[in-house]
């Protein structure tokens, strides 16, 4: 039983954590190199990883998708160390309208615009900060959907994911919050209507309050207080 | 209609999270009401005065700003969808 909880937790938490790697904003140091605009026949594999036709037209099974090429910098660790090497990297650029997720993008052709405005050649490089979301996968043909871009004076900036910081913020309070919640509902409309369940929860948090002495009994061995 | 769509899920979801904290809420203040008579009264008092000091308690509460401030869950994400509107789209 245990295995079968654990397995299903971690299933759980693996299949969140991609989630948010694939739909929170991310940030890439490039410099433009041209734009396009390719036929896309989705099938049933990639489909999942492309938006919908821009806000207000009827989507079709066929499409038009805007790309955006670039040469952009390495990073390693989710972006977080940013490496001196570069390489191609393709975006594409679609609205993502009122649907998921919810970046309420609409500007699709503006942000063209924009990137053309930008398109360097090299030895006279106009850097930019790319925000997208997504993921590049050459087997499934799928690329990350571009939401910004804000030029900049070299490819040594520094960007802060603030975004981030307050989502995984506001996220660890929202776990709080529903552990509490989740607490006071057992102790007052659980537990008081059937006292074999009380005797389970007692036995849980027994078991819980054995194993916490146990940790802090160690902890104590090692700081010795 | 996808904008009705999203208005209608969105309300849904705002709705779920409105009833569980609204309830939690409303528990968390139900406990610390028996708590305080409880703690005034060791012997465990008259028990239609305790109910009527927990039911007084509560519609105190119903009456005070801190029920109302939970309807911030319903503007809290109207306000995320505005702001981003605005981020992702200003030029």
């Amino acid at each position: 039983m245990r295995y079968v909880r654990n397995t299903i937790l971690t299933v759980l938490v693996v299949a969140f954590g991609l989630l948010l790697y694939y739909v929170l904003p991310r940030h890439d140091v490039a410099r433009i190199t041209g734009t396009e605009i390719i036929r896309m026949d989705f099938s049933a594999l990639n489909r999942p990883f492309y938006a919908q036709t821009d806000s207000a037209n009827t989507d079709m099974p066929t499409r038009d998708v805007r790309l955006i090429n670039t040469v952009k910098k390495r990073t390693m660790l989710l972006g977080f160390i940013r490496r001196d090497s570069e390489r191609v990297f393709v975006y594409r650029n679609e609205d993502t309208g009122w649907i998921w997720p919810p970046y309420f993008k609409f500007d699709s052709s503006d942000l063209q615009a924009e990137a053309l405005a930008n398109v360097s050649s090299p030895g006279n490089e106009q850097w930019v900060v790319i925000t997208r979301y997504g993921w590049r996968n050459r087997f499934f043909t799928i690329y990350p959907n571009m939401i910004a871009i804000k030029p900049v004076e070299g490819p040594n900036v520094t960007v802060v994911p603030w975004f981030n910081i307050v989502f995984f913020i506001l996220l660890g309070a929202a776990m709080l919050f529903i552990r509490a919640m989740w607490r006071q509902f057992r102790e007052r409309a659980i537990d008081p209507r059937m006292q074999d369940g009380r005797d389970a929860w007692d036995r849980v948090d027994a078991y819980a309050d054995e194993r916490r002495s146990r940790v802090s009994r160690w902890w104590k061995s090692w700081t010795g207080k | 209609m996808a904008l009705l769509r999203l208005i209608v899920v969105l309300f849904l979801l705002c709705s779920l999270v409105y009833l569980c904290v609204a309830w939690y809420s409303r528990s968390v203040r139900h406990e610390k009401l028996e708590k305080e008579w409880d703690e005034d009264h060791p012997d465990g008092g008259d028990k239609m005065a305790r109910q009527t000091f927990i039911t007084q308690g509560m519609i105190d509460y119903n009456d005070s700003i801190r029920p109302k401030l939970l309807l911030l869950i319903y503007v809290v994400p109207a306000i995320f969808v505005g702001a981003m509107l605005y981020i992702t789209n200003a030029n």
